[in-house]
């Protein structure tokens, strides 16, 4: 096993999609049996289109008037229609005509819509207004209706008939576009952009175009199994290719006027275009599993390390004041190159009741994997492989799923960063406080109710009755951190952890948090564990602060002592970096002047 | 330092107004987010500008740069008036002032080299042959201290902190007169942004650009800027000079604030939490 530590998220943070993580996205792709074998049968068809002069038995248009409308014979594998024409000479040339259209008619729809689509998206105001409206009508109309004018003013023909299915798609790429550039001119490159002077046209096709080449190539591929089925229709009707030009939609009209004598005649076209759509959803699929970075998730048996017998009570005097202990806890995650990656490396540490306890690390220092591993919320991949974590004596570690959540709400409470996150959008704060107290107490829903609004009373959210019918969106940043912590109380805790609960709020709000927190701590006696990379923080809440470095725990103090003589040289690090008013207008020194060019910690 | 008789920056009585309504509604519906804000910056000096969220101070930044609609009051730069610009933005005014923002991941495009970021501003501006540009592009991240090696990464592959120097690089390559720094360290680890502190600082001795510093995290604040501004609900409450203002704050906001700020060292804890419960019950600085 290489033990190398990385930070919790290095490997998958990179949520970005950009050219680097075009190996990644192969990597995905392979994994989809489905899309492998998707991609497969379309370069088949690619191929057959290609080739199709090789490896038709007959030229499309050539006939043999003495077997017309044969079944399946030596000369005519799949038979032959009313001129005599060989149905798979004329299958395999039809191949290149869909191919043909598909393509050509996804180029048009892209060369309309994409532009039409960045302009509206990105001009906004009346341009968008207005072509949105614009948007709208020609959605309304039906696609065909339109492929019909186009043929009726420009006549029959391939080009005409890419030109009439381009236009009718064009307003669905248009439409994608305009949405993602919506997103996509808020972020601060193309502020920057605009700051670095460059042209709107830059900005546009240069900046943001890059950006959405992953859904383009998505809905290019499901437009391509479209177009074939637009092209199928219209030449059906005798609307699309003229009758010399081989193709799916033609064979099919031809097919159906037979449909009483050669019912079989339907069928090699018909399953022709069947599974050339269907390849190119499912390729569509695939390839939009593999952007977003959604891939099954393959359970690995892991022999974990035995889970030591709970230590005997007369020994543990220590720990029967402790409520939570950790011990020698190991903490790995899978690497995709089938090695591990240790993020806590034997940590151990203990809260007791009425405590807080600060666990302080810089991000990639493992303090957010320790809290997960102390509420069984593990990403998948994660595993704590060693060691031990002990809740009133009860072994947390190796717990299955069902048994954590009986104790997640009653014994162990957590508020998260992102206040709105904590809380479900389409909830009432009512119904989810409830849903929290029922399930950990016998209650009706009306004593669910009362015991509701006066939690949230508890933590300071005025008018309590009337805000519980409310959705956490009407709740400001500060207050919906109240409700979450409301939440979590329900259940009324042993541990209650803060995974950087203020971090997203605003000084004054952060320090309302914080000191009802205090508050609560004296008033229900519980333990609370605050992780955070704030010393402010740690300096004003915590009585004993942990901190963390890279997975390794490097020392535990007295929040008093930790500040005044840090035992650890990251810790004195950390604390001249921070900046104050003792160090105004200086040079802040930094982690790198405390450490040796090897790499080692320079003790004072 | 500071107050010379020509500022660099001259924010006079600046008001801006927000249209809030959506594209399917016909109605203008404006909220006016800074309201008659007055300041100035002197070359090679740092204005520190803190308030908390939805206090106008990022829409102050974006103002400057013009990428927020004036609605009334005057931003003099370098005695021209940026707002009677017109709708294009002067090539030069794009050279003397830069922006380095909190997310340094989010500013650069995911799918360029960082490289780009820098030769793409020199290309814009017409600065040099291609072969220039790449030396320039190399010899200006040797000074935010990355390595030419670094020229060909993308975001993904580079550290928060690597990242803002790219960031600082892009804004420094022009050779601005005025950074403006919308949370630029904010997201940073705390000993990465020590690093870049100093970076910035180093940077100001060397070339004397100033900066417009907009944080809300008053530790910073205090350490790298000469005077700061108080913003609230989109009105600047206080003003001057940074030793002045942090230890004897005129406005109560101002002193809602640093009570609120957490301090450096646990001693005294228990007495600054009293005293904070005694402002919230007179009902005080509550946000």
């Amino acid at each position: 096993m290489t033990t190398s530590t990385i930070g919790p998220n290095a490997a998958d943070t990179s949520s970005t999609r950009q050219a680097a993580g075009l190996r990644q996205l192969w990597r995905r792709l392979r994994s989809q049996p489905v899309t492998l074998v998707s991609t497969l049968v379309l370069l088949g068809i690619v191929a057959v289109a290609v080739l199709a002069p090789l490896l038709a038995p007959y030229a499309p248009e050539a006939t043999d008037f003495d077997h017309p409308l044969s079944g399946p014979t030596a000369d005519h594998p799949l038979g032959s229609d009313e001129l005599g024409r060989d149905v798979l000479s004329q299958l395999i040339y039809a191949a290149r005509t869909a191919l043909l259209v598909a393509g050509g008619s996804v180029l048009v729809a892209m060369l309309i819509g994409v532009p039409l689509g960045l302009v509206l998206g990105y001009k906004g105001g009346w341009y968008d207004r207005i072509g949105s409206r614009g948007m709208d009508i020609a959605d309304a109309l039906p696609g065909l209706m339109i492929g019909f004018v186009v043929i009726a003013i420009l006549g029959r023909g391939m080009l005409v008939l890419i030109l009439a299915i381009g236009i009718i798609f064009s307003m669905n790429f248009a439409r994608m576009v305009r949405a993602v550039t919506l997103t996509e001119r808020k972020k601060l490159y193309v502020d920057s952009a605009h700051v670095t002077g460059l042209p709107t046209r830059d900005i546009l096709f240069r900046q943001i175009l890059p950006n959405m080449v992953g859904p383009l190539a998505v809905q290019g591929a499901v437009f391509l199994g479209n177009a074939i089925k637009v092209e199928a229709a219209l030449s059906f009707l005798g609307l699309g290719l003229p009758e010399s030009q081989p193709s799916w939609g033609g064979m099919l009209r031809v097919a159906a006027e037979h449909q009483a004598d050669r019912p079989w005649m339907a069928l090699p076209p018909g399953l022709a275009i069947l599974i050339t759509v269907l390849v190119l959803n499912l390729l569509g699929d695939g390839l939009n599993d593999a952007l977003s970075g959604r891939r099954p998730v393959r359970k690995r048996a892991r022999s974990a390390a035995p889970v030591p017998p709970p230590a005997p009570a007369a020994v543990a005097d220590d720990a029967r004041a402790a409520v939570l202990t950790v011990d020698d806890l190991v903490v790995v995650a899978d690497r995709p190159d089938g090695s591990t990656a240790r993020l806590l490396d034997r940590v151990s540490l203990q809260v007791r009741r009425g405590e807080v306890l600060g666990l302080l690390g810089e991000s990639g220092s493992g303090k957010s994997m320790l809290a997960k591993s102390i509420l069984g919320m593990l990403p998948p991949n994660v595993y704590a492989e060693e060691g031990s974590i002990r809740l009133d004596g009860q072994q947390l570690r190796g717990l299955p799923e069902r048994e954590f959540a009986k104790l997640r709400g009653r014994k162990l409470g957590v508020v998260f960063q992102n206040p709105q996150g904590n809380l479900s959008p389409v909830h009432t704060i009512g119904q989810q406080l409830c849903e929290a107290l029922r399930a950990n107490n016998e209650l009706s829903r009306k004593q669910a109710r009362a015991r509701a609004a006066e939690l949230l009373e508890l933590v300071g959210v005025d008018d309590a009755s009337r805000r519980l019918g409310q959705y956490p969106h009407q709740f400001s940043g500060g207050m919906a951190q109240r409700v979450a912590i409301a939440i979590a109380l329900a259940g009324e805790p042993e541990v209650l952890i803060l995974d950087e609960a203020t971090s997203a709020l605003d000084v004054t709000t952060q320090s309302q948090v914080l000191d009802l927190v205090l508050d609560l701590r004296e008033r229900f006696d519980m333990a609370i564990i605050n992780i955070t990379h704030d010393l402010g923080v740690a300096a004003e809440t915590c009585d004993t602060v942990a901190v963390l470095y890279h997975g390794e725990l490097l020392e535990v103090s007295e929040v008093n002592a930790l500040f005044d003589d840090p035992s650890h040289p990251y810790t004195e690090a950390l604390l001249a970096a921070h900046p104050t008013a003792e160090t105004e207008l200086d040079r802040l020194p930094t982690i790198a002047d405390k450490l040796t060019v090897d790499g080692d910690w320079i003790r004072k | 330092m500071n107050d010379t008789a020509t500022p660099l920056l001259d924010v006079r009585d600046l008001c801006v107004r927000y249209e809030t309504s959506g594209a399917s509604s016909w109605r203008r519906h404006l909220t006016t987010v800074l309201r008659d804000v007055t300041f100035r910056i002197g070359a090679g000096e740092t204005y520190g500008l803190v308030g908390e969220s939805g206090s106008g101070k990022s829409t102050t930044g974006r103002a400057i740069l013009r990428l927020a609609d004036i609605g009334g009051g005057a931003i003099t730069f370098d005695g021209q008036d940026v707002a009677t610009m017109g709708r294009r933005t002067p090539l030069a005014y794009r050279r003397d002032v830069q922006a380095v923002y909190q997310d340094p991941g989010a500013s650069l495009n995911p799918r360029h080299h960082v490289g780009r970021a820098v030769t793409d501003a020199l290309r814009r501006h017409g600065l040099g042959s291609a072969a220039e540009r790449r030396a320039r592009a190399e010899e200006v991240f040797v000074q935010v201290g990355l390595t030419a090696d670094h020229l060909t990464r993308y975001p993904s592959e580079m550290s928060g902190g690597q990242l803002q120097r790219v960031a600082i690089a892009r804004a420094l390559v022009l050779n601005p007169r005025l950074i403006v720094c919308d949370e630029a360290v904010s997201a940073l680890d705390l000993s990465t942004q020590s690093q870049i502190i100093n970076l910035l600082m180093d940077v100001q001795e060397q070339t004397g650009v100033s900066y417009l510093f907009i944080t809300h995290d008053l530790g910073v604040v205090r350490h790298v800027s000469h005077r700061v501004g108080v913003l609230r609900a989109g009105e600047l409450v206080e003003q001057g000079e940074t030793k002045a203002l942090f230890e004897a704050p005129l406005h109560e906001y101002t002193r809602s604030l640093i009570a609120a700020s957490p301090a450096s060292h646990p001693q005294g804890r228990d007495e600054r939490r009293a005293a904070r419960q005694a402002r919230r019950r007179a009902g005080v600085g509550a946000a």
